[in-house]
Protein backbone atom coordinates (compact mmCIF):
# COMPACT_ATOMS: atom_id res chain seq x y z
CA UNK A 1 0.00 0.00 0.00
CA UNK A 2 1.10 3.16 -0.78
CA UNK A 3 2.58 5.62 2.49
CA UNK A 4 -0.03 8.27 1.54
CA UNK A 5 -2.92 6.63 1.23
CA UNK A 6 -1.58 4.28 4.25
CA UNK A 7 -1.23 7.85 6.34
CA UNK A 8 -4.83 8.93 5.55
CA UNK A 9 -6.32 6.19 6.58
CA UNK A 10 -4.30 6.38 9.52
CA UNK A 11 -5.57 9.12 10.48
CA UNK A 12 -9.06 8.94 10.10
CA UNK A 13 -9.16 5.52 12.15
CA UNK A 14 -7.29 7.31 14.87
CA UNK A 15 -9.08 10.34 15.08
CA UNK A 16 -12.61 8.26 14.85
CA UNK A 17 -11.04 5.67 17.58
CA UNK A 18 -9.92 9.00 19.69
CA UNK A 19 -13.14 10.27 19.58
CA UNK A 20 -15.35 7.08 19.77
CA UNK A 21 -13.40 4.85 21.68
CA UNK A 22 -10.77 6.18 23.86
CA UNK A 23 -12.26 9.49 25.40
CA UNK A 24 -15.20 7.37 27.00
CA UNK A 25 -12.93 5.36 28.84
CA UNK A 26 -12.99 6.02 32.74
CA UNK A 27 -10.34 4.70 34.52
CA UNK A 28 -9.71 5.74 37.90
CA UNK A 29 -10.75 9.32 36.93
CA UNK A 30 -7.46 9.70 36.03
CA UNK A 31 -6.78 8.04 32.40
CA UNK A 32 -7.50 9.11 29.09
CA UNK A 33 -5.28 8.03 27.09
CA UNK A 34 -4.18 9.84 23.50
CA UNK A 35 -3.52 7.66 21.07
CA UNK A 36 -4.08 9.80 18.39
CA UNK A 37 -0.39 11.16 18.52
CA UNK A 38 0.48 7.85 17.54
CA UNK A 39 0.56 9.36 13.44
CA UNK A 40 2.41 12.20 14.03
CA UNK A 41 5.26 9.33 15.67
CA UNK A 42 4.59 7.04 12.41
CA UNK A 43 5.24 9.50 10.29
CA UNK A 44 7.68 9.17 7.55
CA UNK A 45 11.11 10.22 8.79
CA UNK A 46 11.76 12.39 5.87
CA UNK A 47 8.41 14.00 5.74
CA UNK A 48 9.11 17.93 5.18
CA UNK A 49 8.51 19.42 8.28
CA UNK A 50 6.30 22.05 7.58
CA UNK A 51 4.05 19.16 6.11
CA UNK A 52 4.42 17.58 9.70
CA UNK A 53 3.77 20.72 11.39
CA UNK A 54 0.75 21.64 8.92
CA UNK A 55 -0.48 18.02 9.97
CA UNK A 56 -0.31 18.78 13.67
CA UNK A 57 -1.82 21.30 13.70
CA UNK A 58 -4.86 19.64 11.53
CA UNK A 59 -4.86 16.41 13.79
CA UNK A 60 -4.64 18.79 16.87
CA UNK A 61 -8.00 21.00 15.74
CA UNK A 62 -9.98 17.60 14.76
CA UNK A 63 -9.64 16.10 18.23
CA UNK A 64 -9.82 19.43 19.98
CA UNK A 65 -13.23 20.35 18.25
CA UNK A 66 -14.69 16.95 19.27
CA UNK A 67 -13.75 17.74 22.85
CA UNK A 68 -14.26 21.41 22.83
CA UNK A 69 -10.68 21.98 23.90
CA UNK A 70 -9.31 23.47 20.05
CA UNK A 71 -6.33 25.13 21.41
CA UNK A 72 -4.90 22.91 23.64
CA UNK A 73 -4.94 19.72 21.77
CA UNK A 74 -3.16 22.07 18.57
CA UNK A 75 -0.62 22.80 20.58
CA UNK A 76 0.32 19.86 22.38
CA UNK A 77 0.38 18.29 18.27
CA UNK A 78 2.46 21.05 17.45
CA UNK A 79 4.84 20.90 19.90
CA UNK A 80 5.46 17.25 19.46
CA UNK A 81 5.84 17.61 15.58
CA UNK A 82 8.66 20.25 16.17
CA UNK A 83 10.33 18.36 18.63
CA UNK A 84 10.07 14.78 16.28
CA UNK A 85 13.51 15.62 14.00
CA UNK A 86 15.54 16.49 16.80
CA UNK A 87 14.35 13.66 18.86
CA UNK A 88 15.45 11.30 15.84
CA UNK A 89 18.67 12.26 15.57
CA UNK A 90 19.30 12.53 18.45
CA UNK A 91 18.85 8.60 18.72
CA UNK A 92 19.31 7.18 15.29
CA UNK A 93 21.39 7.42 12.46
CA UNK A 94 18.93 6.73 9.36
CA UNK A 95 21.09 7.61 5.80
CA UNK A 96 20.62 9.90 3.84
CA UNK A 97 18.23 9.22 0.98
CA UNK A 98 16.25 6.23 3.18
CA UNK A 99 12.56 6.94 4.12
CA UNK A 100 11.96 4.54 6.75
CA UNK A 101 8.50 4.75 8.80
CA UNK A 102 9.89 4.73 12.79
CA UNK A 103 9.26 1.38 14.09
CA UNK A 104 10.70 -0.93 16.58
CA UNK A 105 12.57 -2.47 12.64
CA UNK A 106 13.98 0.74 11.55
CA UNK A 107 15.19 2.33 15.05
CA UNK A 108 16.37 -0.49 16.74
CA UNK A 109 14.38 -1.33 20.20
CA UNK A 110 15.75 1.07 21.98
CA UNK A 111 15.75 3.93 20.72
CA UNK A 112 12.06 3.29 19.31
CA UNK A 113 10.92 2.92 22.88
CA UNK A 114 13.24 6.04 24.18
CA UNK A 115 11.53 7.99 20.94
CA UNK A 116 8.07 7.02 22.00
CA UNK A 117 8.70 7.70 25.50
CA UNK A 118 9.99 11.34 25.51
CA UNK A 119 7.21 12.39 22.55
CA UNK A 120 4.23 10.89 24.43
CA UNK A 121 5.22 12.71 27.44
CA UNK A 122 6.08 15.93 25.92
CA UNK A 123 2.45 15.82 24.41
CA UNK A 124 0.62 14.31 27.95
CA UNK A 125 2.70 17.51 29.50
CA UNK A 126 2.01 20.28 27.57
CA UNK A 127 -2.03 18.64 27.15
CA UNK A 128 -2.98 18.76 30.82
CA UNK A 129 -1.15 22.06 31.87
CA UNK A 130 -3.06 23.95 29.28
CA UNK A 131 -5.98 22.17 30.11
CA UNK A 132 -6.02 22.70 33.67
CA UNK A 133 -3.69 25.68 34.36
CA UNK A 134 -4.88 27.40 37.32
CA UNK A 135 -8.05 24.99 37.82
CA UNK A 136 -6.62 22.08 39.45
CA UNK A 137 -3.51 21.61 42.11
CA UNK A 138 -0.11 20.53 40.35
CA UNK A 139 -0.39 17.05 42.31
CA UNK A 140 -3.58 16.09 40.75
CA UNK A 141 -2.33 17.05 37.10
CA UNK A 142 1.36 15.59 37.78
CA UNK A 143 -1.05 12.20 38.43
CA UNK A 144 -2.51 12.53 35.45
CA UNK A 145 0.14 13.61 33.14
CA UNK A 146 2.08 10.19 34.31
CA UNK A 147 -0.92 7.69 33.99
CA UNK A 148 -2.25 9.10 30.90
CA UNK A 149 1.39 8.49 29.57
CA UNK A 150 2.18 5.40 30.64
CA UNK A 151 -1.30 4.08 29.08
CA UNK A 152 -0.62 5.83 25.95
CA UNK A 153 3.05 4.24 25.54
CA UNK A 154 1.79 0.52 26.28
CA UNK A 155 -0.60 1.13 23.58
CA UNK A 156 2.05 2.52 20.83
CA UNK A 157 4.25 -0.03 21.91
CA UNK A 158 1.76 -2.80 21.86
CA UNK A 159 0.38 -1.85 18.51
CA UNK A 160 4.17 -1.33 16.71
CA UNK A 161 5.14 -4.85 18.09
CA UNK A 162 1.93 -6.53 16.06
CA UNK A 163 2.50 -4.81 13.13
CA UNK A 164 4.90 -6.06 10.27
CA UNK A 165 8.02 -4.86 8.42
CA UNK B 1 17.90 42.51 1.53
CA UNK B 2 19.25 39.16 0.06
CA UNK B 3 20.43 37.87 3.73
CA UNK B 4 17.42 38.82 5.10
CA UNK B 5 15.35 36.56 2.29
CA UNK B 6 18.15 33.71 3.15
CA UNK B 7 17.35 34.12 7.06
CA UNK B 8 13.90 33.98 6.44
CA UNK B 9 14.36 31.22 4.61
CA UNK B 10 16.61 29.18 6.67
CA UNK B 11 14.38 29.01 9.70
CA UNK B 12 11.11 29.20 7.76
CA UNK B 13 10.12 26.03 9.80
CA UNK B 14 10.86 27.66 13.38
CA UNK B 15 8.26 30.76 12.24
CA UNK B 16 5.76 28.37 11.06
CA UNK B 17 6.10 26.36 14.22
CA UNK B 18 5.58 29.39 15.93
CA UNK B 19 2.62 30.78 14.09
CA UNK B 20 0.95 27.69 14.54
CA UNK B 21 1.10 27.76 18.06
CA UNK B 22 0.35 31.45 18.46
CA UNK B 23 -2.86 30.42 16.67
CA UNK B 24 -3.56 27.21 19.00
CA UNK B 25 -2.82 29.97 22.40
CA UNK B 26 -5.51 32.09 20.31
CA UNK B 27 -8.28 29.38 20.38
CA UNK B 28 -7.46 28.83 24.00
CA UNK B 29 -8.04 31.97 25.06
CA UNK B 30 -10.53 33.05 22.52
CA UNK B 31 -12.76 29.70 23.67
CA UNK B 32 -12.84 31.19 27.16
CA UNK B 33 -15.33 33.80 26.06
CA UNK B 34 -18.97 32.70 26.78
CA UNK B 35 -21.10 31.98 23.77
CA UNK B 36 -18.90 32.10 20.85
CA UNK B 37 -17.18 30.06 18.59
CA UNK B 38 -19.74 27.15 17.77
CA UNK B 39 -17.86 26.20 15.08
CA UNK B 40 -15.14 25.16 16.87
CA UNK B 41 -16.98 23.13 19.29
CA UNK B 42 -18.66 19.65 19.47
CA UNK B 43 -21.88 21.32 18.79
CA UNK B 44 -20.83 21.75 15.15
CA UNK B 45 -22.95 19.77 12.36
CA UNK B 46 -20.24 17.20 11.30
CA UNK B 47 -18.77 16.53 15.04
CA UNK B 48 -22.54 16.34 16.53
CA UNK B 49 -24.05 14.50 14.04
CA UNK B 50 -21.16 11.99 14.20
CA UNK B 51 -21.60 12.13 17.74
CA UNK B 52 -25.48 11.68 17.41
CA UNK B 53 -24.63 7.99 15.34
CA UNK B 54 -22.49 7.03 18.05
CA UNK B 55 -24.69 7.53 20.86
CA UNK B 56 -27.51 5.50 19.47
CA UNK B 57 -25.42 2.56 19.97
CA UNK B 58 -24.52 3.45 22.96
CA UNK B 59 -27.46 4.35 24.23
CA UNK B 60 -29.70 0.65 23.77
CA UNK B 61 -27.15 -0.33 26.91
CA UNK B 62 -28.45 2.46 29.13
CA UNK B 63 -32.18 1.87 28.84
CA UNK B 64 -32.60 -0.64 31.54
CA UNK B 65 -31.75 2.06 34.03
CA UNK B 66 -32.99 4.75 32.44
CA UNK B 67 -36.25 3.40 32.40
CA UNK B 68 -36.65 2.69 35.66
CA UNK B 69 -35.27 5.77 36.46
CA UNK B 70 -38.34 6.90 34.69
CA UNK B 71 -41.22 4.60 36.10
CA UNK B 72 -39.73 5.92 39.54
CA UNK B 73 -40.19 9.44 38.44
CA UNK B 74 -43.60 8.91 37.44
CA UNK B 75 -44.93 7.15 40.36
CA UNK B 76 -43.47 9.87 42.30
CA UNK B 77 -44.52 13.19 39.77
CA UNK B 78 -48.26 10.84 39.86
CA UNK B 79 -48.14 10.59 43.93
CA UNK B 80 -47.84 14.97 44.02
CA UNK B 81 -50.44 14.96 41.65
CA UNK B 82 -53.31 13.34 43.46
CA UNK B 83 -51.73 15.61 46.16
CA UNK B 84 -51.87 18.03 44.82
CA UNK B 85 -55.42 18.07 43.55
CA UNK B 86 -56.57 17.02 46.71
CA UNK B 87 -55.24 20.24 49.04
CA UNK B 88 -56.36 22.51 45.89
CA UNK B 89 -60.08 21.12 46.47
CA UNK B 90 -59.75 21.84 50.04
CA UNK B 91 -58.67 25.24 49.53
CA UNK B 92 -61.45 25.90 47.05
CA UNK B 93 -64.09 25.07 49.63
CA UNK B 94 -62.46 27.62 52.16
CA UNK B 95 -61.46 30.64 49.89
CA UNK B 96 -64.11 32.37 48.15
CA UNK B 97 -63.79 33.30 44.04
CA UNK B 98 -62.77 36.91 44.96
CA UNK B 99 -59.08 35.64 46.09
CA UNK B 100 -57.80 33.92 42.83
CA UNK B 101 -54.46 31.56 42.77
CA UNK B 102 -51.20 32.86 41.62
CA UNK B 103 -47.95 31.41 40.36
CA UNK B 104 -45.32 33.03 42.19
CA UNK B 105 -42.84 34.45 39.27
CA UNK B 106 -40.04 33.13 40.19
CA UNK B 107 -41.27 29.78 39.80
CA UNK B 108 -42.85 30.40 36.23
CA UNK B 109 -40.55 27.59 34.01
CA UNK B 110 -40.80 24.69 31.88
CA UNK B 111 -38.84 21.55 30.75
CA UNK B 112 -37.14 21.31 27.39
CA UNK B 113 -36.54 17.83 27.53
CA UNK B 114 -33.04 16.86 25.88
CA UNK B 115 -30.99 13.85 25.39
CA UNK B 116 -27.08 13.77 25.73
CA UNK B 117 -25.37 12.46 22.74
CA UNK B 118 -21.92 13.23 24.27
CA UNK B 119 -20.67 12.99 28.06
CA UNK B 120 -17.19 12.95 28.92
CA UNK B 121 -16.14 12.56 32.67
CA UNK B 122 -12.86 11.77 32.49
CA UNK B 123 -11.01 15.23 31.71
CA UNK B 124 -10.63 18.15 33.36
CA UNK B 125 -12.79 20.50 31.24
CA UNK B 126 -15.44 18.19 30.81
CA UNK B 127 -18.84 19.21 28.25
CA UNK B 128 -21.52 17.63 27.20
CA UNK B 129 -23.39 17.63 24.46
CA UNK B 130 -27.60 17.82 23.90
CA UNK B 131 -29.57 17.14 20.52
CA UNK B 132 -31.79 19.88 21.10
CA UNK B 133 -31.02 23.83 20.40
CA UNK B 134 -32.07 27.26 19.33
CA UNK B 135 -34.91 25.76 17.32
CA UNK B 136 -36.40 24.07 20.18
CA UNK B 137 -35.76 27.59 22.15
CA UNK B 138 -32.99 26.59 23.79
CA UNK B 139 -30.35 29.72 25.06
CA UNK B 140 -27.00 29.89 26.36
CA UNK B 141 -27.03 30.43 30.29
CA UNK B 142 -30.12 28.40 30.69
CA UNK B 143 -29.89 25.79 33.58
CA UNK B 144 -29.63 21.70 32.87
CA UNK B 145 -31.45 19.58 35.26
CA UNK B 146 -31.96 15.52 35.15
CA UNK B 147 -34.00 13.29 37.33
CA UNK B 148 -31.27 12.68 39.78
CA UNK B 149 -30.42 16.74 40.36
CA UNK B 150 -28.96 19.32 38.78
CA UNK B 151 -26.07 18.77 35.54
CA UNK B 152 -24.70 22.25 34.75
CA UNK B 153 -25.29 25.32 32.07
CA UNK B 154 -25.84 25.55 28.53
CA UNK B 155 -22.65 27.34 27.16
CA UNK B 156 -23.23 27.07 23.14
CA UNK B 157 -26.55 27.00 21.00
CA UNK B 158 -26.16 25.90 17.38
CA UNK B 159 -29.52 25.88 15.65
CA UNK B 160 -30.11 22.16 15.96
CA UNK B 161 -27.20 21.10 19.36
CA UNK B 162 -25.69 22.75 22.41
CA UNK B 163 -23.21 21.99 24.78
CA UNK B 164 -23.22 21.89 28.54
CA UNK B 165 -20.83 22.89 30.90
CA UNK B 166 -21.45 20.75 33.54
CA UNK B 167 -20.52 20.75 37.22
CA UNK B 168 -18.02 18.69 36.49
CA UNK B 169 -15.80 21.26 35.47
CA UNK B 170 -13.83 23.56 37.34
CA UNK B 171 -15.03 26.88 35.33
CA UNK B 172 -18.24 26.75 36.61
CA UNK B 173 -19.63 27.25 40.26
CA UNK B 174 -23.47 26.39 41.34
CA UNK B 175 -24.86 27.96 44.01
CA UNK B 176 -26.38 26.05 47.18
CA UNK B 177 -27.85 25.69 50.20
CA UNK B 178 -28.59 22.79 52.88
CA UNK B 179 -31.78 21.89 52.47
CA UNK B 180 -31.98 21.39 57.04
CA UNK B 181 -30.11 24.90 57.67
CA UNK B 182 -30.35 26.94 54.59
CA UNK B 183 -26.71 27.80 54.96
CA UNK B 184 -25.83 28.90 51.02
CA UNK B 185 -21.97 27.93 49.64
CA UNK B 186 -20.74 27.73 45.98
CA UNK B 187 -20.12 23.93 45.14
CA UNK B 188 -17.06 23.77 42.98
CA UNK B 189 -15.40 20.72 41.19
CA UNK B 190 -11.63 19.83 41.87
CA UNK B 191 -11.12 17.90 38.39
CA UNK B 192 -10.03 14.60 40.14
CA UNK B 193 -13.34 12.36 41.00
CA UNK B 194 -16.64 13.07 38.42
CA UNK B 195 -18.56 11.91 41.46
CA UNK B 196 -17.20 14.21 44.08
CA UNK B 197 -17.38 17.87 44.23
CA UNK B 198 -16.24 20.40 46.91
CA UNK B 199 -18.22 23.05 48.78
CA UNK B 200 -16.38 26.14 50.22
CA UNK B 201 -17.76 29.21 52.07
CA UNK B 202 -19.56 27.31 54.47
CA UNK B 203 -18.11 28.64 58.03
CA UNK B 204 -17.78 26.71 61.07
CA UNK B 205 -20.06 27.61 63.49
CA UNK B 206 -22.86 25.67 60.92
CA UNK B 207 -24.11 22.29 62.47
CA UNK B 208 -23.45 19.90 59.76
CA UNK B 209 -23.60 15.85 59.71
CA UNK B 210 -22.71 13.32 57.23
CA UNK B 211 -25.53 12.83 54.32
CA UNK B 212 -26.85 16.19 54.56
CA UNK B 213 -28.89 17.01 51.14
CA UNK B 214 -27.71 19.82 49.38
CA UNK B 215 -30.25 21.81 46.83
CA UNK B 216 -30.12 24.70 44.54
CA UNK B 217 -30.02 28.27 46.08
CA UNK B 218 -32.51 29.52 43.84
CA UNK B 219 -30.19 33.00 44.67
CA UNK B 220 -29.47 32.79 40.85
CA UNK B 221 -31.92 32.97 38.15
CA UNK B 222 -30.47 29.85 36.64
CA UNK B 223 -31.94 27.16 38.37
CA UNK B 224 -35.54 27.20 40.76
CA UNK B 225 -34.88 26.26 44.43
CA UNK B 226 -35.05 23.23 45.48
CA UNK B 227 -33.07 20.66 42.75
CA UNK B 228 -31.01 18.29 44.75
CA UNK B 229 -27.42 18.76 44.12
CA UNK B 230 -25.75 15.84 46.31
CA UNK B 231 -24.82 14.73 49.46
CA UNK B 232 -22.24 15.22 52.09
CA UNK B 233 -19.59 12.63 52.17
CA UNK B 234 -17.24 14.16 54.50
CA UNK B 235 -16.41 17.10 56.00
CA UNK B 236 -12.95 18.22 57.71
CA UNK B 237 -12.46 21.63 59.73
CA UNK B 238 -8.89 22.32 61.39
CA UNK B 239 -8.16 24.49 64.73
CA UNK B 240 -7.32 27.26 62.85
CA UNK B 241 -9.64 27.53 60.02
CA UNK B 242 -12.82 29.67 59.52
CA UNK B 243 -14.18 27.29 56.69
CA UNK B 244 -15.01 23.72 56.34
CA UNK B 245 -13.40 21.53 53.90
CA UNK B 246 -16.69 19.68 52.37
CA UNK B 247 -16.95 16.57 50.07
CA UNK B 248 -19.90 16.31 48.09
CA UNK B 249 -21.19 13.47 46.12
CA UNK B 250 -23.17 14.63 43.53
CA UNK B 251 -26.51 13.76 43.13
CA UNK B 252 -26.06 12.96 39.23
CA UNK B 253 -24.05 9.81 38.05
CA UNK B 254 -22.59 11.62 34.79
CA UNK B 255 -21.33 8.49 33.44
CA UNK B 256 -24.80 6.79 32.64
CA UNK B 257 -26.22 10.35 32.37
CA UNK B 258 -28.64 9.89 28.87
CA UNK B 259 -31.79 12.30 29.48
CA UNK B 260 -31.68 15.76 30.91
CA UNK B 261 -34.18 18.64 31.00
CA UNK B 262 -33.50 22.26 30.07
CA UNK B 263 -34.92 24.49 32.20
CA UNK B 264 -36.52 27.47 30.78
CA UNK B 265 -37.10 30.02 33.31
CA UNK B 266 -39.99 32.52 31.41
CA UNK B 267 -39.43 35.62 33.43
CA UNK B 268 -35.40 35.53 32.90
CA UNK B 269 -35.58 38.58 30.65
CA UNK B 270 -37.21 40.44 33.22
CA UNK B 271 -35.81 39.75 35.76
CA UNK B 272 -32.49 40.11 34.69
CA UNK B 273 -33.23 43.51 32.67
CA UNK B 274 -34.81 44.73 36.31
CA UNK B 275 -31.65 43.86 37.98
CA UNK B 276 -29.64 45.51 35.50
CA UNK B 277 -31.53 49.05 35.76
CA UNK B 278 -31.30 49.41 39.35
CA UNK B 279 -27.37 48.81 39.03
CA UNK B 280 -27.25 51.37 36.21
CA UNK B 281 -29.14 54.14 38.67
Amino acid sequence: MPTVLQNIIRFILLVLFQVLVLDNIQFLGYINPYLYILFILALPVQTPRWFSLLLAFGLGISIGICSNTPGQHAFATVLVAFARDGIIKLFTSIEEGNNPTPSFYTFGVSAYIKYVVILVFLHNVALFFLESFSFVSGWIILTKVVLSSLVTILMILGIQSFSKK
Amino acid sequence: MKNLINFLIQYSVVFLFLFLEVISVTLIVKNQDYQKSVFLSSSNSVASTMFEWSNSVVEFFKLRTANDNLSEENTALKNQLVKLQNQLVSLKKETPDSIHFRIPPEMEYQFIAAKVIKCTTNKTLNYITLNKGALDGIKPDMGVVSDEGVVGIVKTVSTKFSVVIPIINPKIEISCKFKRSNYSGGLLWNGEDSRYANLNDIARHVELALGDTLITSGLTSTFPEGIPVGNIEDFKIKTSDAYYKIKVKLAVDFRTLSHVKVINYLNYQEQKDLEKKSEEQ
